[in-house]
């Protein structure tokens, strides 16, 4: 049979790899500046932009999109024409591919910093990047695909299973999480409302780290371990047993994120077993990458590459076991709302995503500059000081994790809490955050060795763009099984099949999950005394999400005696109906604000509290590190949107009165004068039209429907 | 590469193991090992604790949910919890002075109430309690009811759920000692003047 020959294209892998880089630094720059927040709030500098709740978002969706989004790009675009014999199926669509790419993550920064956020976490992107988002989604798995069809070999790898169940997974997560109804260009609201809310983005919260962040890196180690190592695969039975169990059981687990929440029971009994029995599958991509390097240990002593895949691939085993011990109940009630949650994910994220990105660059670069690592010796201290930076990032985020549980848990013998001031348990733990940050700063240095070592290694070499491969072109067969053909072996020559089974295989669990809590209505006992909350608070309630209150504050007070104890009774489904997002919150480095409102509360401010604490929490509590927000006191509300939020809340099912969006800014203007003179006789002027008075009014009402639905709390929620 | 992969038996040099046959992508092969034991094993333990967890939990229910487990706990505490009705006071009572109730009633003031009255009393959010005018009454008496009971609507918040009788007497007999200390920035007087 006839050689063709054909030319890799190497270029886009460049791109996708200085992206990779400048993006790296970027997002952890902004990650430690968020950890010095924790021990200076005043590097908030007092402007929105730089305020916590706002680049919280930027660090995330910078590391995990732009970082490991881009690392994973270049190691997809390399991998893929090598295993397919063939180039990218179009270089238009790589390019848009590779462009498009920086312009959402130039204009989700951009956005960020202006507060134009769902309040969704790692979902928080505004309808119309959103939208720009699945166009260049598409284009990737468009330009994959093709790849593949037009590929020289019979079968493909399974790295390759990996990146079509990645592209197949977070196109359906993504656009499911993200129907929303624009209210403005940079406003919307989700349809979803509390509960349900909670559940669709826990679903797609939880399963953008399993194929996001976890298959196509799977994928890439499937191809750069052996690669580096020189070693065939361990197992080729495991592969398939382990992918198809992973991608099966990682769509169901997501309500571990909502354990002892407002979530109905038997959901999250589905998120703790699935999580359990995550642990094999997972553990099936660790053990079939360890097995590989068989007979080749030597050559991890000398070889970086290698090392930084040892440490990423047991980073990666050591996560996938701490995941699912955190979804059980007994530990998810410590792990939740603290830093314990915090030091997982980075474990994962700097150990499993960040070293083999950099394996991936180490073994990469060198070759498409047809050169060697300028140096080895400093690849290696990247890779030791990287390493104690991961150990000094995570292990006094567990410690803090625990003191803090053990403070918020413990009662005096007189049965009061111990420290009922929530901020003396994060005091506490200034010692952790300020080791926490000495950590992140040692695995920046790391990735700044690595950058330097990089471009000498580039500017040594010589690049070659366009790399000459030859194969014979595939000769058609009978797409019917042959006799002794295995099924998946077939399944492995029908690359269209094979997603389809797999996309199959991603909805299940989904579906049984999600439609239940729409067509059962018992799912969400309703509760009368909640009722849809004023045009006023509902702008307030939007500053809310636009600050980014919920990364630091939740709203989900948990079946608790000692919360129930500190912030009154615990969340119900059916209080949260008008929650358009819902903004329950992943962690409490502020206390639990949802029942904030209730006058008779242990929790309870006054308006003028609420002033003088947005103005300068520090005049009120010295210890505080809560930023300021003293904008919304400058600021006045814009209330041109009023009319349209209360239209699409209607459409969206929140009983308005007809023609209310005609009086809903009277409404609002009556409500604000009443605050304003409250503020007024507590001696503070204040103008109803600002935007602190929305504010207030909002956190005013938090809790206070629930609370006179009255205390007999089981009666309320018989969620089976 | 053929479909069915009907070539001759390799082996690996290093291990021994067997190779597959047409399993070769850009010179990865891959090894005909079978799933390792244990691994099975964990994944079958995993899979047999799901079916017994989702059949205790949620089938014939008889381990506790998180509503019934809340339930016990509040069980669990029902004597420790303490009963706001036992804290009584009465007009006679008289601020404490020796210093170690004093040093005491500092250290919950520092820690419940100086985020409205402010760390020397001079009051910002809360009235000013260092000058001789107060909203509620003047007396000991008054205080102690005060901080026991709140006064909500004010913004005043019950502290008979937080803190002991004992340390209530405490934290108003030091905030007692406050009056007269003229601090820096004080609040405009608030209500009546005291006799």
């Amino acid at each position: 049979m006839e050689n063709q020959t054909f030319y890799y294209d190497n270029k886009t892998v460049k791109l996708f790899a200085y992206a990779t880089l400048f993006w790296g630094v970027v997002g952890m720059v902004v990650g430690l500046l968020l950890s010095l927040q924790f021990i200076w709030p005043q590097l908030s500098f007092g402007i929105p932009y730089t305020t916590f709740g706002r680049i919280r978002p930027i660090h995330t969706n910078a590391v995990i999109f732009a970082f490991v989004g881009n690392g994973m790009f270049m190691g997809i675009y390399y991998s893929l024409q090598r295993l397919c014999k063939a180039r990218m199926f179009s270089d238009i669509l790589s390019k848009i591919n590779f462009w498009g790419w920086q312009l959402i993550i130039v204009a989700a920064a951009l956005t960020f910093a202006f507060g134009f956020t769902t309040g969704k976490e790692y979902a928080e992107l505004e309808w119309p990047i959103d939208l720009l988002v699945a166009v260049v989604w598409i284009v990737f798995g468009w330009n994959m695909i093709g790849t593949i069809i037009k590929r020289r070999t019979r079968h493909i790898y399974v790295a390759i299973w990996f990146y079509l169940a990645t592209f197949i997974t977070v196109a359906v997560l993504h656009v499911a999480n993200s129907i929303e109804i624009p209210i403005t260009l940079f406003k919307s609201y989700i349809v979803y409302a509390g509960v349900q809310d909670a559940l669709v983005q826990w679903w797609y919260g939880h399963n953008a780290v399993a194929f996001f962040l976890t298959t196509p890196f799977l994928g890439l180690m499937y191809y750069y371990l052996p690669k580096a190592a020189n070693r065939p695969i361990y197992s080729y039975r495991l592969s398939i047993v382990h992918f198809w169990a992973l991608i099966f059981l990682y769509i169901w687990a997501g309500p571990h994120h909502l354990i002892y929440s407002a979530l109905p029971n038997w959901t999250q009994s589905l998120g703790v077993v699935f999580s359990v029995m995550l642990i094999a599958p997972s553990w099936g991509g660790m053990v079939n990458g360890l097995l590989t390097l068989r007979g080749a240990w030597d050559k991890v002593r000398e070889d970086p590459v290698l090392k930084f895949m040892v440490v990423a691939v047991t980073a990666y085993g050591m996560s996938t076991f701490e995941g699912p011990m955190m979804s059980t109940k007994t530990v998810n009630a410590i792990s939740h709302f603290t830093d314990w949650t915090v030091g997982h994910a980075h474990i994962g994220a700097l150990g499993w995503n960040g070293f083999l990105v950099f394996a991936v660059l180490y073994w990469l670069i060198p070759r498409i500059f047809q050169t060697n690592l300028y140096s080895k010796k400093l690849a290696n201290t990247h890779f030791w000081i990287g390493t104690l930076g991961i150990v000094f990032y995570a292990v006094p985020l567990y410690w803090g994790a625990i003191t803090q549980f053990l403070m918020w848990k413990e009662f005096t013998p007189e049965g009061f809490l111990k420290y009922p001031n929530f901020l003396e348990t994060v005091t506490q733990l200034k010692p952790m955050y300020a080791a926490r940050s000495i950590g992140g700063a040692l695995y920046i240095t790391g990735i700044v060795l690595g950058i330097y070592n990089l471009i000498l290694t580039i500017r040594g070499g010589n690049f070659l763009a366009e790399e000459a491969a030859s194969a014979p072109a595939l000769v058609a067969v009978s797409g019917k099984r042959a006799s002794g053909e295995g099924a998946h072996r077939w399944l492995e020559r029908r690359p269209i099949q094979f997603s389809i089974v797999a996309l199959i295989a991603i909805l299940i669990g989904g579906i049984i999950e999600i439609v239940p809590l729409y067509l059962v209505k018992t799912n969400i006992p309703s509760i009368a005394s909640v009722k849809p909350y004023t045009p006023l608070e509902l702008q307030g309630r939007d500053i809310y999400v636009r600050e980014g209150c919920y990364t630091c504050h939740s709203q989900q007070v948990r079946p608790f005696r000692s919360e129930t104890e500190r912030y009154g009774q615990y969340a119900k489904a059916g209080e949260y109906v008008y929650d358009h997002p819902f903004q329950w919150g992943s962690k409490r480095n502020g206390p639990d604000l949802s029942r904030e409102g209730v006058v008779s509360g242990k929790q309870y401010k006054p308006n003028s509290w609420h002033y003088n604490h947005m103005l300068n929490p520090q005049k009120l509590n010295a210890q505080s590190i809560m930023p300021v927000y003293k904008w919304l006191i400058a600021d006045d509300l814009d209330i041109s949107t009023t009319p349209r939020k209360i239209r699409v809340m209607q459409m969206l099912g929140v009983p308005y009165p007809a023609g209310f969006d005609l009086t809903a800014n009277d409404d609002l203007m009556r409500q604000a004068e009443l605050i304003s003179a409250d503020l007024k006789s507590q001696g503070i002027d204040c103008a109803p039209n600002k935007e602190i008075i929305a504010m207030i009014a909002y956190l005013q009402r938090l809790g206070v429907d629930i609370h006179s639905a009255g205390l007999s709390a089981a009666s309320v929620n018989p969620v089976k | 590469m053929e479909i069915n992969d009907k070539n001759p038996v390799e082996k690996d040099e290093l291990t021994g193991d067997k190779l597959l046959s047409g399993h070769e992508y850009d010179n990865i092969r891959e090894l005909d090992n079978r799933l390792p034991k244990w691994w099975v094993w964990l994944f079958i333990i995993t899979i047999i604790y799901a079916v017994i967890y989702l059949f205790v939990f949620d089938v014939i229910k008889i381990a506790p949910h998180q509503e019934t487990e809340y339930t016990n706990e509040m069980a669990a505490a029902g004597s420790a919890a303490p009963s706001p009705q036992a804290m009584v006071f009465d007009t006679t009572m008289m601020p404490l002075a020796d210093q170690a109730a004093l040093d005491a009633g500092k250290a919950i003031w520092d820690k419940n109430c100086i985020v409205c009255h402010k760390a020397l009393g001079q009051g910002l959010v809360g009235p000013n309690l260092t000058d001789n005018f107060a909203i509620h009454g003047c007396r000991y008496f008054d205080l102690l009811t005060v901080i026991a009971n709140g006064v909500p609507e004010k913004g005043m918040i019950s502290w008979k759920t937080q803190l002991t009788k004992d340390q209530i007497l405490q934290v108003t007999s030091f905030t007692m000692t406050l009056k007269g200390t003229n601090p820096p920035d004080p609040k405009a007087p608030q209500g009546d003047p005291c006799k």
